[in-house]
Parts: C-alpha cells; structure tokens; sequence
C-alpha cells in the first residue's frame, strides 16, 4: 500500500491503531484541570485573606494525647505535630511551590528561548558555544545540579526560583534551536532577507512567532517539572528557608515511620494536593501539546 | 568531545564552589571572619596551608583534578578531615549502584511484557487503562511515591522492612533494598513502556509485519521476533539515558529510606557545606553520566546492521 | 470416495470462488466501499491479472481474498471459496494455517516488506520451521535451495546476508523464494515490480511464470500496468472504483476490449513504435470518491463516451460475444452510439467529460 494514493483522494487502508484518539479539541478534562490550577492560583493569592486558621499557630487541644489530631470538622485536613492546622498549611504552601513553578519556568523560557534561538539563527560559532553551554549543563541530572547550587547559593525564594529556572535553560534552549533551525530556512524567512529585513527584525517578526508556539505549549509541562523539583527540594530541607512548603510538610509527615503510621494525615494531604496540581499541569500540558503537535521536552 | 566535556563540568563545578562558596568559612565556621585574634588568625593560616588555599584558582583546579584522576578526592571539611573523601565515597558507592540496578531491571522487566500487552491491544481498555497509569506514575513526584508505597508496603502491609541498615548480612540488605529498587524503578518503567508502546505501534505498521503475517507467522510470535527487535534500539538507549534521572531520584529515595549512598550523602554535605564531598560526588555523577552517553553511542553503532562501519 | 476420486475433484473445481465480496472500511468520513460487489473464479495452474488506478481498490481486493485486513473498522461479505471451503471471515488462528502454506503473497516493495533486521536466511526458514515443522540443518537448505529455484546467485552465502546487501531484484527474488517456501497453491503478487528497475520488472514476471508452471500453482496478479499482464496472465479482470468492470482472457481481452476505461488504459501505454515526441494519453480527472461513490457508472464522469443514462443508471455485467468475457458498459467499445461519439472526436471535437459539464 505504499505507493498506491498518488491522486486517489482515498487511501483505501482502514486507520491505523494508537491513531484514534488524536482530537483537534482540548476536551472537557483539559477545563477542568485548567479550572483546578485557577482555583489553586486564587486561593494561594487570596491565602491571608480566606478565612483559614493562622498556619502557624498552635490548636492544642485540652485533654488530648498528643498535639496533633486527626481530620475533623474544625481542622479540615487535622494538624501535624505542632499542632499546626494542616489545612492552612498547604494553603500557605501552595504560595512558595506556585511562584517558584512560574517564576522558574519564566525564567528558564526567556534565557533557554534567548538563546537557542539565537544559536538557531546565526549558527557558526554562536551556535557551538550555546549548544556546549547546554550540553554541559544537562551533562548534571537535574536533581544534583539543583541541590549543588542551593550549597553555593542562599535559600531565597527568587533564587531558589532561579536555580530551577537554569535547569529548564538547557531542555528549552535546545527546543527553542531545533524549532529555529527548522523555521529559518523556510521560505518566508529567505523572502524577507531578500527584501531587506535587517536580522533582528526576521528574529522577531518572523521567526519569534513561530517558535514561540510549540515553546509555550510546553510552558505548563515545564512549570509541573519545576514545581516537582522544588517539592523534592524542599522535602530535603533545601529550599525556600523559613517557608512553609509542600515538600517540607510532607518531610516532617513521614521522617518517622511512626508518625506516618499514626498520623499519615500529616504527609497525605499534602502529597495529595501536590499530585492533582502536578497532574493537573501535566495533563493540560500534554493536552496543548498534541493539540499544537509539539514534540517532548523533559528536564 | 566527551573529555572536554568533563573538563568543562568539573573546572564550572570546581570554579562555583569556590568562587560563590566561601571554603575557609566552611572549615573553620566563624573563626574564618575573625581576623582580629591572634590565634585565630594562627588557625587561619594553617587552614589555608592545609587546604591549598593560598595558592591561586587554576593551580587549586590542577591540583585537585590531578588528584581526581588517580583517585584521590581530597578531604573533608567536616568531622576532622576523617574518613578521606575517597574512602568515604568507596563505602558509600556501591549501595547506590546496588540500588540502582536493581531499580532498573525492575523497570526493564516490568516495562517489556506491559508494552507489548499495550501495543497487541493498541486503543482497547487495557490499553488505555494502562496509558492512564503511566501517566498518573510520571506525574507523580519520586519522594511522594517513596511515602506513599513505605505506606502501603511496609508499614501497612508490613511486606518489606521499614528500613535499610548497613550492618545486617548481604541477603537481608539486598530484601531491604527492594522496596526502595521499585520506588526508583516504576516511574522509569512508566517512561519506558509509554515509548516502548509507541515504538511498537509504529512498527506494527510496517509493511514487513504484514510480510510475516502472510506467512503465517502468529501474533505473539510477531510482537517478539519481529517487532520488538526493532524497537530494541530506541529502548536501550532511553534506558541508558534515564540512568542519569534515575540518580536524582535515588537521592531521595535513599533519604526516605534511610540507605547510605551517595545520594543521601551529598545531601548531608550540602547542608553541611562541605565542598569536597560535594564537588566529588557530582563530579562523579556527572563523569558517570557523560560516560553511559558514549557507551550508548558506541554500542549503537556495533549492533545496528544497518549502520556503516 | 477414493483418494484419486478426490484429488480428480480437486482438480476439477475452481481453486479460488468469489461471489460479490464487498469490503468497505469504517473511516472519520463514512464507510470507504473499497471493493463493491466483485465474483471471480479462478482455476488451478491459472494466472489472474487484476488490473486498475491506484485507488481502484486492487490492493484492498487481494488482501481481502486472502483474508489480510485487520478485524477493526472493516466490513465484509459476500462469499470467498478457496478449495471449496468458505474463508471469508474466518479467524486469524485458522488463517493462519493456510498463510505461507496453501496461499502466500509477494508484496510491491521489497525493502520495506523484508524484515531489515532478519538474515535472509532466517526469513525464508520461518514459514518453513512454522508449517513444515523442518530441522534447522533442513530448513537451511531448503531456503539455499530455493534461493537458488529463483536464480539468486551465491546463494549459500546470501543466506547470512541483510536485506539491505542486496539489490532491489534481488530482494523481490528472496521475497519470491519466502512466498514458494511451503509449495502454495495460490500466489498473490501485489504489483510485484513497480519499484523495480524495467529490465529487472520482466526478469521477475518471467521468474513468477516459471514458477507458477513448474509448481502448478495459480497466480492471481495485481498491476495498475497492462503491460504487465499482457504476457503473463491467462485472464485478466479491470477493476474501477471497487467494481469490476471487465473481465476476459486475456488474448480475447485485448482483442475485443469493450469498456472504454479499458481502452483508455491500453491508449496510455507509450508504446515503442509511436513517433518521438507523442503526447502521452491520459484519462483525466481522478479516481472517484469511495464514501459517496457516483449514481451510474463510476467511471461516467471521466469517460469521453459516456451519456446521460451513464450518470443515472449502474451497467450490469453483462456477457459479450465470447461466453467468458463479461463488462459492464452502457455503450461499449464498437456499440452506435460508441462509434458516433468516436468519429466526432476523430473529427477534432474537444473531448467534453461529463465532470466538466
């Protein structure tokens, strides 16, 4: 059946398996994890506005064993070992992971993006410098490399932000070249030149547009990407200082098998907020993409 | 290539710790600022002899790459400058390479006979049960999966010890290992099976599939002599490429579990800030990395018939 | 019965019955009719050429016959007889034993349908060691041997050889050796030498000729090029828009061809004796929709003959002079209105398709 539909408008071949569920719409599970994310923003936004208990105070309860108690109708989610509302916990935690995720993923856009386009479209040595600056840096898997500049660095929420930014500069850069390389030898790019175009504007207005598609599409993947790492960050002890985070919550959940057998409320509710916003991203994420029909970046 | 490539990671890694790290703060903590006291200042000079701190950045670099190279990684800041970098590493090494192959040929052997399962049953409900839960297992973050599986397994289900300890004998730690092996090895499975599954699919569709259907050939017997064999390739060279991701998730998982490896023990350096360990350990990580990269390349070209030697 | 009573029936009854198969697949834009009511039959030892565009459904008609469509989304009756006993339908596990032993197929391109990661050897050694349940040391040299059957030269050592070390002919030549390794009853050659060089395309026709006459096995030929089944073939069926328009044997084919879309396929064929510089015939137009396949004859709308009862109204087949040709055509090749319509083009008339009315 290779050569057989030249001019027959028809492929008499019946559709091929794993093809069906390609859908030029974005569904309704997509707007519901777009809905979930928005609700995530808000409320992290809103967090000392909403009418949550103090996240950092202490609700011992007279008469009971221990400090912590068990989900109940005054504490949604219980209250960990301190006696701290769990619920308000991963409301105020949901602040420190959000930011980091945008904050890096921008970050890692606009210099990975910079740069790869600018080794796409130039080329020569230009090209041969960036593409070694990403080979070196994606040389670390990306955990070390995170963990080995949090040592160097200070635990500030913009530069934790930061640090993951820098790894998404390499997977995005490379992305951002490929795309480049694959847009400016296109007609249009030539037709321009032959009008005239001086090479900055070809950079942005045309090509600029083009690779910002399947770059932005991957936005949301990213910041899930970027959001788990700070999560693992924090679970180490190595992220924002003196913040309440998801992976710092769920560190102090489970670093004693007691704690997580008897009071597993403490890492759970956490974990579980954690996994619908990454899954929530992911799944819209990939949803843009096979929508924009982007191939995978991961970091 | 690879060799430059290593040089420019270590000389970046070597010229961070030391030009953003402040080493003699991390020797000797405060005294280091404390320049007005005699003995301190006394203390200072000898740590700065000690250490090599007085001579200048690229001859420290040579010095230490020198003694990389033979093995000699230098001393740590902390408890005394005892165990020696490389005798500390010695021990810890293999406990993560332990862990991380046992990890990945859990992954492999899971990954293989779901792929094909998936691929022979392309778009039917197991099939896309099974593409829900490879998606749900990569969304999931490494050390969420750690809690939630130490949870299930090993203090609910009480199936597997809690954690790891050096001193039981060889075959218990291996047990010990297996929980913490499956916590690193799913989510690569789940990486492995999507691509594999893909892969498959893809050469379902050539036309020598239909060739060996009209021979006769069954269809189990396809999957394995004829489609799988060309979609070994991409297969091992994702499974090398993610041994590299795998560390990471090693660092938590042996923190989780409390298994000291050389994850959990860069961690500890790092809040200690002790550089050599440090810069030792991802030194050899990144060489480890940079290495699987070029076996892979090489390995490639040996067994593709079709490419050129 | 005896076992010489059943052989002599075998010998006598068609080897291959099809009445009305219809295959239509199950698409985004509606049921493809690929193939739409064809009945063949063919004999043992005969060579059956299926001639037609791209798009015709040919490929589609082969595959079916042999029973190679995959289950989902594909929709078939009618019924197909091979040795009497119905196939149609059957699955894949009883299929299975007639593939590679009583029926194989030889495939258009024989790079991409040679496993490329295969020793030829083991390619041809597999249906052998499946069916005929052969030794390795056996299998080994049968496959040398028919290698060698197909005129392969050095054929102990192409045995270990890729596909990609061998040439184009010479990988349809292994691929012909893979189709004969069990001794088939019935071969399907789906467009054998279209990615061939020509000088290899007559070399290979001749090998399946051989082959067919050596062995006493039928041969059901699948070309878009009447060239090719000119010399090759007993009868010759013309497929159109998943219908069968013509069929006869061949040397009666040629002779007193009666649809003008067979016509027009024979005027396309350059030909040697032709001045330089001839235009070559076309039929224009494209091949027709299957989803919504024209009322009337599937070919009306390119046909220069056709009238208005063309577009309105299906031709039956109907019989013509000679008892085993069969067409379906309202106004055929040597009919009035034919031969009117023939002179006013001879005359300088444009011809006016009904598409472009």
């Amino acid at each position: 059946m290779t050569t057989e539909a030249i001019a027959a408008p028809e492929v008499a071949a019946p559709p091929a398996p794993g093809e069906a569920a390609v859908k030029k719409t974005l569904g309704l599970a997509f707007w519901i994890c777009i809905g979930w994310l928005v609700l995530m923003v808000l409320v992290a936004v809103l967090a000392p506005h909403l009418p949550i208990p103090d996240p950092k105070a202490n609700f011992t309860k007279p008469g009971q064993a221990g400090p912590s108690h068990a989900p109940s109708a005054a504490h949604w989610f219980g209250t960990d070992k301190d006696a701290r509302d769990v619920f308000s916990r991963t409301v105020y935690g949901a602040r420190v992971s959000l930011t980091v995720g945008f904050i890096a993923i921008a970050f890692g856009m606009l210099v990975g993006g910079t740069l790869g386009i600018l080794a796409g479209f130039f080329r020569g040595w230009c090209d041969r410098i960036f593409s070694f600056m990403f080979l070196v840096l994606l040389s670390f898997p990306s955990l070390v490399l995170a963990i080995m500049l949090t040592a160097l660095l200070d635990r500030k929420l913009l530069t934790i932000s930061m640090i993951l930014g820098v790894l998404a500069v390499a997977p995005v850069g490379r992305l951002a070249r490929a795309t480049t390389m694959q847009y400016a030898d296109r007609e249009f790019v030539m037709a321009a030149r032959s009008l005239g175009a001086k090479n900055t504007r070809l950079i942005i207005r045309e090509l600029l547009p083009n690779v910002a598609i399947p770059m932005s599409a991957l936005a949301l993947l990213g910041m899930a990407v970027a959001i788990v790492a700070e999560g693992g960050l924090a679970f180490l002890g190595l992220s924002v200082e003196h913040s309440i985070t998801w992976g710092g919550m769920i560190q102090l959940g489970s670093d004693s098998s007691r704690t997580l057998q008897h009071q597993p409320w403490i890492a759970f509710f956490p974990i579980g907020v954690l996994f619908l916003t990454v899954f929530a991203l992911n799944f819209a994420g990939d949803r843009v993409r096979t929508y924009f029909d982007v191939k995978e970046i991961s970091l | 290539m690879a060799i430059t490539l290593l040089f420019a990671v270590s000389a970046l890694t070597f010229g961070a710790m030391n030009v953003l790290g402040d080493p003699l703060f991390n020797i000797l903590g405060p005294i280091a600022r404390d320049t007005s006291n005699p003995k301190s200042v006394k203390l200072i000079e000898k740590a700065k002899h000690d250490y090599n701190l007085d001579k200048p950045l690229p001859v420290r670099y040579g010095l230490w790459v020198t003694g990389f190279v033979r093995g000699d990684m230098g001393v740590q800041f902390s408890t005394d400058g005892q165990p020696p970098v490389t005798e500390l590493l010695k021990e810890r090494i293999p406990r993560t390479v332990t862990l991380l192959l046992l990890g990945q040929l859990i992954a492999v052997l899971v990954s293989i006979p779901w792929a094909l399962i998936s691929a022979s049953r392309a778009d039917k409900l197991v099939d896309r049960i099974s593409t829900a839960t490879t998606f749900m297992l990569v969304a999931l973050p490494g050390f969420a999966l750690a809690i939630i599986l130490k949870y299930l397994f090993a203090i609910r289900l009480g199936w597997f010890p809690l954690t790891y300890r050096a001193l039981d004998p060889f075959k218990t730690r291996l047990f010990q290992m297996l929980l913490p092996s499956i916590v690193i090895g799913l989510p690569a499975a789940a990486i492995y099976q999507r691509l594999l599954r893909t892969d498959l699919i893809t050469t379902l569709q050539e036309d020598f599939i239909l060739m060996a259907r009209s021979k006769g050939v069954s269809k189990s017997r396809i999957l394995f002599r004829h489609a799988l064999r060309s979609s070994m390739f991409s297969f091992i060279t994702v499974v090398g490429l993610t041994t590299g991701a795998l560390i990471g998730g090693s660092i938590v998982v042996e923190t989780v579990f409390r298994i000291p490896g050389i994850g959990s023990t860069l961690v500890e350096a790092v809040l200690r800030h002790d550089f050599p360990v440090v810069l030792a350990i991802v030194m050899i990580v990144a060489t480890t990395f940079v290495l699987i990269n070029l076996l892979i390349d090489v390995f490639y070209s040996i067994i593709d018939p079709r490419v050129s030697r | 019965m005896s076992e010489l009573q059943t052989e002599l029936r075998q010998a006598q009854q068609p080897l291959l019955e099809v009445k009305d198969l219809r295959t239509h697949f199950r698409t985004e834009r509606g049921l493809v009719r690929a193939v739409d009511g064809v009945s063949l039959t063919l004999d043992r030892g005969k060579c059956l050429g299926i001639v037609g565009e791209s798009g015709s459904g040919k490929t589609v008609l082969s595959r079916s016959l042999m029973g190679l469509l995959p289950h989902s989304n594909t929709i078939t009756s009618g019924s197909v007889k091979f040795e009497g006993k119905e196939i149609l339908g059957l699955p894949a596990k009883q299929m299975r034993r007639l593939w590679g032993r009583e029926m194989s197929m030889v495939f258009q391109n024989p790079m991409t349908s040679l496993n490329p990661l295969m020793k030829i050897g083991q390619q041809i050694a597999e249906p052998l060691n499946l069916h005929l349940d052969m030794s390795h040391a056996d299998a080994r040299a049968t496959a040398e041997r028919l290698l060698r059957d197909v005129r392969i030269p050095e054929a102990s050592r192409r045995l270990d050889q890729y596909p990609h070390e061998l040439s184009g002919g010479m990988r349809q030549r292994a691929m012909i050796a893979i189709a004969l390794a069990c001794g088939p009853t019935l071969l399907f050659a789906d467009e054998p030498t279209t990615a061939l060089d020509v000088t290899v395309q007559a070399q290979i026709l001749q090998l399946i000729g051989e082959q067919r006459r050596d062995r006493n096995m039928s041969v059901v030929l699948v070309t878009h090029d009447l060239g090719v089944v000119a010399g090759h073939t007993d009868e010759i069926a013309v497929m159109y828009g998943g219908k069968l328009v013509e069929k006869a044997p061949t040397s009666v084919l040629f002779a007193h061809m009666k649809m003008p879309y067979t016509m027009s396929l024979m005027r396309s064929i350059p030909k040697l004796e032709d001045p330089s510089h001839t235009r070559l015939a076309t039929i224009p137009g494209r091949p027709p929709d299957l989803v919504h396949p024209p009322k009337g004859c599937r070919f009306a709308p390119r046909c220069a003959y056709a009238r208005d009862k063309c577009l309105t109204e299906e031709p039956p087949l109907r019989q013509a002079e000679d008892p085993n040709h069969s067409y379906a055509c309202w106004y055929p090749v040597g009919s009035p209105e034919f031969n009117q319509r023939e002179a006013e083009l001879n005359n300088g008339a444009v011809p006016v398709t009904l598409e472009a009315r």
